[in-house]
């Protein structure tokens, strides 16, 4: 099951947020939670590269508690992509890559009209969002 | 030397129409601005505007990583990036001794292909947004760099030559309250 | 063998033990002639690689040794002399340069814990279900880590190989472990470092 989806740019702007089976209200007004996550994840990142053993060459994949699964994708150019899943859910990176592929680069980065620092408002965007989360096996 | 779109591919363009659309949006350029290094700074700028957005498709549909060197970010760039959009293959040469910079022979080159450029345009550096695509596209992976055409065919020259310079390496944004 | 370290820290965040066991190694060393083509740079008082990497060499590695001579942070362990002294010279040259990963410093390791601590503390925060535990698992693509926290707030942390499952006998086997030895010793304060 999906919970959420979040998608930040390389400046930590957040850039789109969609919730689907989100159950527990956010006791935070959205920027502070959207501040949260982008700080949590930057430290997650960087708290992984200096942990790590080995040279990282993705660092930080996904971590999961009791309740929840959160998924991270991260492009080279900075854009990042996080999902909050249940615990069922295997490894969705692929699907994580597809989702910005063939939805953001396609409907967001191609079009001009669209700037990439700004939420997306986009309804073309939105709809194959849609389209392409509800098609997904563990919706 | 086109490529026959396949029928029932909207995507795929004729190189024709690509060159003519090109080769009138540097027309336009040169009657607006009439000085040619000015159309040669709005050629790049442009380059650079496209760039930043091309990253994210090249990223997208390459698959690839990042690069854990300037030698293998450049074989990618010609290799990988060149064949995807412009369906050619530049070679990677005159690497300076301090590994910071590096040429890219463009030949054939299909933004000029049946341009012939005038007398009195010599200093227009005509395939001059390739320049600022590439410095767009790696200004998104954190890399600033300087890139500028050394030689142009269209000039006279045996062969195009685009120089790209390493400049130096760009860190992350760090967010509000972090270290 | 799989396990790579262990943590446990206390309800406050501070790190209250630490073991390493078979961390992997990343050295390399390898001749260079003079001039130097890779760049250093200094970063947290220690000389890195900034560009030209290159045969296992990669970016961010830290220079370790020079001509099997120890360095410390931008001078040599023996002699307390300047290191980028000594690659300035031509004489010195060819030069064998040892580069790898730093391993973790005390120091370090402490803040990495107090780090998690908050890390772990935000994973509940932001779920999306009622009631989440914080983080248990964090996988990245070189290690996995394995956390439970206690009743009592305490964290016993593992980092393991990645392709090992959630070990759950292991971090109960250390908890019992804990409240045998430590909370058993009466010489031993709740929330200071285990000897």
């Amino acid at each position: 099951m999906i919970f959420n989806l979040y998608i930040f740019d390389r400046l930590g702007t957040c850039v789109l947020y969609a919730e689907w089976n989100r159950k527990k209200p956010a006791n935070l007004p959205k920027d502070e939670e959207f501040q949260n996550m982008y700080g949590m994840l930057f430290s997650l990142r960087s708290f992984v590269k200096r942990l790590s053993p080995l040279d990282c060459k993705d660092g930080f994949l996904n971590y999961q508690t009791s309740k929840y699964k959160l998924h991270y994708y991260e492009t080279p150019s900075g854009l990042k992509l996080v999902m909050n899943t249940s615990t069922d859910v295997g490894d969705i990176r692929e699907t994580l890559r597809q989702l910005y592929g063939q939805i953001y680069v396609e409907y967001v980065v191609k079009n001009p009209l669209c700037p990439l620092d700004k939420p997306i408002t986009s309804d073309f965007f939105k709809d194959k969002l849609e389209t392409f989360i509800k098609a997904l096996p563990f919706y | 030397m086109s490529r026959p779109s396949k029928p029932g591919d909207p995507r795929k363009v004729s190189t024709e129409l690509f060159t003519l659309t090109y080769g009138a949006l540097v027309t336009q350029l040169i009657k607006d601005y009439e000085d040619e290094q000015e159309v040669n700074k709005q050629l790049e700028k442009m380059g650079y505007n496209i760039g930043i957005r091309l990253i994210e498709d090249f990223l997208a549909r390459s698959n690839t990583g990042r690069c854990n060197d300037f030698r293998e970010t450049a074989e990618t760039i010609a290799k990988v990036g060149f064949r995807m959009f412009l369906n050619i293959a530049p070679v990677v040469t005159n690497w300076s001794p301090s590994g910071d910079t590096f040429s890219l022979l463009l030949d054939p080159n299909p933004l000029t292909e049946f341009v012939e450029l005038p007398e009195d345009k010599y200093k227009l550096n005509y395939s001059n947004i390739l320049c600022g695509v590439i410095r767009g596209a790696l200004e998104m992976v954190q890399l600033e760099v300087q890139a500028w055409f050394v030689s142009d065919q269209l000039k006279g020259d045996s062969s195009t030559e685009m120089r790209v310079k390493f400049i130096r390496k760009l860190e992350d944004a760090v967010p509000a309250g972090e270290d | 063998m799989a396990v790579y370290s262990v943590f446990v820290v206390s309800r406050g965040g501070s790190l209250i033990y630490d073991i390493d066991y078979n961390v992997p190694k990343t050295d390399v060393e390898k001749t260079f002639g003079y001039p130097l083509d890779i760049v250093l740079k200094v970063f947290d008082e220690k000389l890195t690689v900034d560009f030209g990497a290159r045969d296992g060499i990669k970016i961010g590695h830290y220079l370790l040794a020079v001509n099997g001579r120890p360095v410390q942070g931008t001078v040599f362990d023996d002699d307390r002399t300047d290191v980028r002294e000594f690659l300035g010279q031509q004489q010195n040259y060819p030069i064998s340069l040892k580069f790898g990963r730093i391993k973790l410093t005390v120091n370090e390791k402490i803040m990495l814990a107090s780090m998690f601590h908050s890390l772990f503390a935000f994973g509940c925060q932001l779920s999306p279900e009622e009631r989440s535990s914080g983080i248990q698992i964090l996988e990245a693509d070189t290690f996995k880590l394995h956390c439970r926290q206690t009743l009592t707030g305490i964290k016993f942390i593992v980092l393991t190989d990645p392709r090992l499952p959630y070990v759950e006998g292991l971090l109960k086997r250390l908890y019992e472990l804990y409240s045998d030895y430590a909370l058993k010793n009466p010489y031993y304060s709740i929330d200071m470092p285990i000897r």
